[in-house]
């Protein structure tokens, strides 16, 4: 990737390395925005249960495009452009509403929920070659996978179940086992910080930076992280809480897992704990304990990442499961988190540091001296599975890889 | 604000509004954990789910058991791993009237400014407050305290209780 203004320095030679102006060089937040989000791949974009009834909208951005994620009468979710064909007005502002057609305020045009043109006042007076079926709204493509969206605004990318074949069994289990979700509610926050900091967590901090994963016994437990080969990662683990919470929490419910007969948001195999699904680049399907959370993350600029945490409970859950999941989503995850408060601070603080020696982020814990490594399958303490991210990701932008 | 509202009451709801915003502002969660009675609840949530009645929150706290354990997670556990910063409260009541089993139900306007270890103040949330009260010998306490976060999409992580 060259551009005028910007010659990329060389990659790292080492596999386990990434430069830190891959993270901090804003020239190229646009090639990024090509290549990766408007690029021959899918992103995360929301879950039917959003949009559980025609007319039922959702608005998002994917990359630079703003999108209407609509419930069409006909059944079908379609991602159409948020902008009027005739002027380019924004036509739905609203994140979430319900809606029976998108009027544009400026020349009061008019679309149905599956995109057509249905009025245009003053079409008389239009060319008489003008045809409200040819100006309808542009749309991005969107397939489903256990009601999981997936979109992209690419005209030809891969087949998605063949973009998902080796991380559909985690991720089917992940959502209750046939994706049938109840949508529980949101919370949204703009964290301070370049997108692929946001993204580049791993397991090597999970029981250091947050206290709380002391008390789930994260470090030393049964688990694992996998990549495939598109740069999905996979994340099980056998988390089971200490029994006296070390002695930190009066309500210790909030630290259980349920599971059992319910619906349940693990493997077969997992007794308890975390499955963590990660739809390379930056989608993320994110389940401690009876949580199941979908979290949608659009770059706003090279220094500001825009998450959504989406929860959900399954249509199948009594009452009082469901009670439990939106005590545990409330207080577990998200901006201000039992156990996951402390992310978000660690990423402005790497942010503001990225002109700072070493110029490299270096991936250690899971990393041999020797040449026998393979970061595609670690435990799930490690960190170097996100040298594989870290590929697909060079990869996909062109960079070039020193040699050694 | 109506008329029938007692002297004392106005003034004990005005002395509990003082006192949980000295608490927040002076870091002070025993104090904030005081101005709730044992029986009182505490949830922040945002906007987009109040208006959706979505059940979600950024703060679920529905016991005295959880409050409790907020007091736990901001002096004991996330200490050391966040970017601590100073807020300043401001508070304005706009409806106070008698509610029923001889409680108060009180509206407000809150909104939050922030400002980090370098000095720079931002607004940090805006929103509104929804107050069940308790007056007992002249003192007030919380039975719930619900704050709607006009900010639904808020500056990163939010430690403190608002």
């Amino acid at each position: 990737m060259n551009t005028p203004d910007f010659q990329p320095p060389p990659w790292p030679s080492a596999f386990n390395e990434a430069p830190k102006w891959a993270v901090e060089r804003a020239e190229i937040f646009d090639p990024e925005m090509e290549r990766i989000f408007a690029g021959p791949l899918w992103h995360l974009v929301g879950h039917r249960a959003e949009l559980d009834a025609p007319g039922r909208f959702k608005t998002v951005q994917l990359g630079r495009v703003p999108l209407i994620l609509i419930h069409g009468q006909d059944g079908v979710i379609r991602a159409l452009h948020n902008a009027c064909a005739h002027r380019g007005t924004m036509l739905e502002p609203r994140f979430r509403g319900k809606a029976r057609e998108f009027e544009c305020p400026f020349h009061r045009w008019a679309y149905s929920l599956e995109g057509t043109l249905t009025r245009c006042p003053g079409v008389k007076d239009f060319p008489g070659s003008f045809e409200l079926t040819n100006h309808g709204l542009a749309s991005a493509r969107v397939e489903e996978f256990c009601g999981l969206l997936f979109a992209s605004l690419h005209p030809d990318p891969p087949v998605l179940e063949a973009w998902l074949v080796e991380i559909a069994t985690p991720l089917r289990a992940a959502l209750g086992g046939d994706g049938r979700l109840k949508l529980l509610g949101y919370q949204k926050t703009i964290f301070e910080t370049n997108w692929k900091i946001y993204i580049d967590d791993e397991g090597y901090h999970a029981p250091l930076l947050h206290r709380a994963f002391q008390i789930l016994k994260w470090k030393g437990g049964a688990g694992s992280q996998v990549r495939s080969s598109q740069g999905h990662r996979v994340t099980e683990t056998v988390m089971e809480g200490v029994a006296d919470n070390l002695g930190l929490l009066k309500d210790p419910e909030l630290m259980r897992y349920w599971g059992g007969e319910h619906p349940r948001n693990k493997l077969p195999h997992q007794k308890a704990g975390s499955l963590l699904v990660t739809p390379w680049p930056l989608g993320a399907v994110m389940n401690h304990l009876d949580i199941i959370n979908c979290r949608f993350a659009n770059p706003l600029s090279p220094t500001q990442t825009e998450v959504h945490y989406a929860y959900f409970a399954h249509q199948d859950d009594d009452p009082e499961l469901v009670r439990h999941r939106v005590r545990q989503s409330s207080n577990l995850i998200g901006p201000s988190g039992f156990i996951s408060l402390e992310d978000g601070a660690v990423f402005g603080r790497i942010q503001k540091a990225l002109h700072a020696e070493p110029d490299r982020i270096r991936y250690l814990r899971g990393w041999q001296d020797s040449s026998e490594n393979d970061p595609w399958h670690v435990s799930h303490n490690d960190e170097v599975t996100n040298t594989v991210w870290w590929e697909t990701y060079r990869q996909t932008m062109g960079f070039e890889r020193a040699t050694s | 604000m109506s008329a029938v509202i007692p002297e004392e009451i106005r003034q004990a709801v005005d002395a509990l509004q003082q006192r949980y915003l000295r608490a927040l502002d002076g870091k002070d969660m025993r104090g904030w954990l005081e101005c709730f009675d044992r029986d009182g609840s505490y949830f922040v949530t945002g906007a987009d789910n109040d208006q959706d009645d979505l059940p979600i929150g950024l703060m679920f706290d529905d016991s005295y058991e959880r409050l409790q354990d907020r007091v736990t997670y901001v002096t004991q556990v996330w200490p050391g791993a966040f970017e601590d910063y100073q807020t300043r409260h401001f508070l304005q009541t706009l409806d106070l009237q008698a509610d029923a089993d001889g409680l108060w139900k009180s509206l407000s306007n809150v909104t939050v400014f922030a400002t980090d270890l370098r000095g720079r103040s931002q607004l940090f949330i805006a929103g509104t407050y929804h107050d069940r009260i308790r007056v007992t010998n002249g003192m007030a306490r919380f039975c719930g305290r619900r704050v709607v976060l006009d900010t639904f999409a808020t500056p990163g992580v939010v430690v403190y209780p608002l």
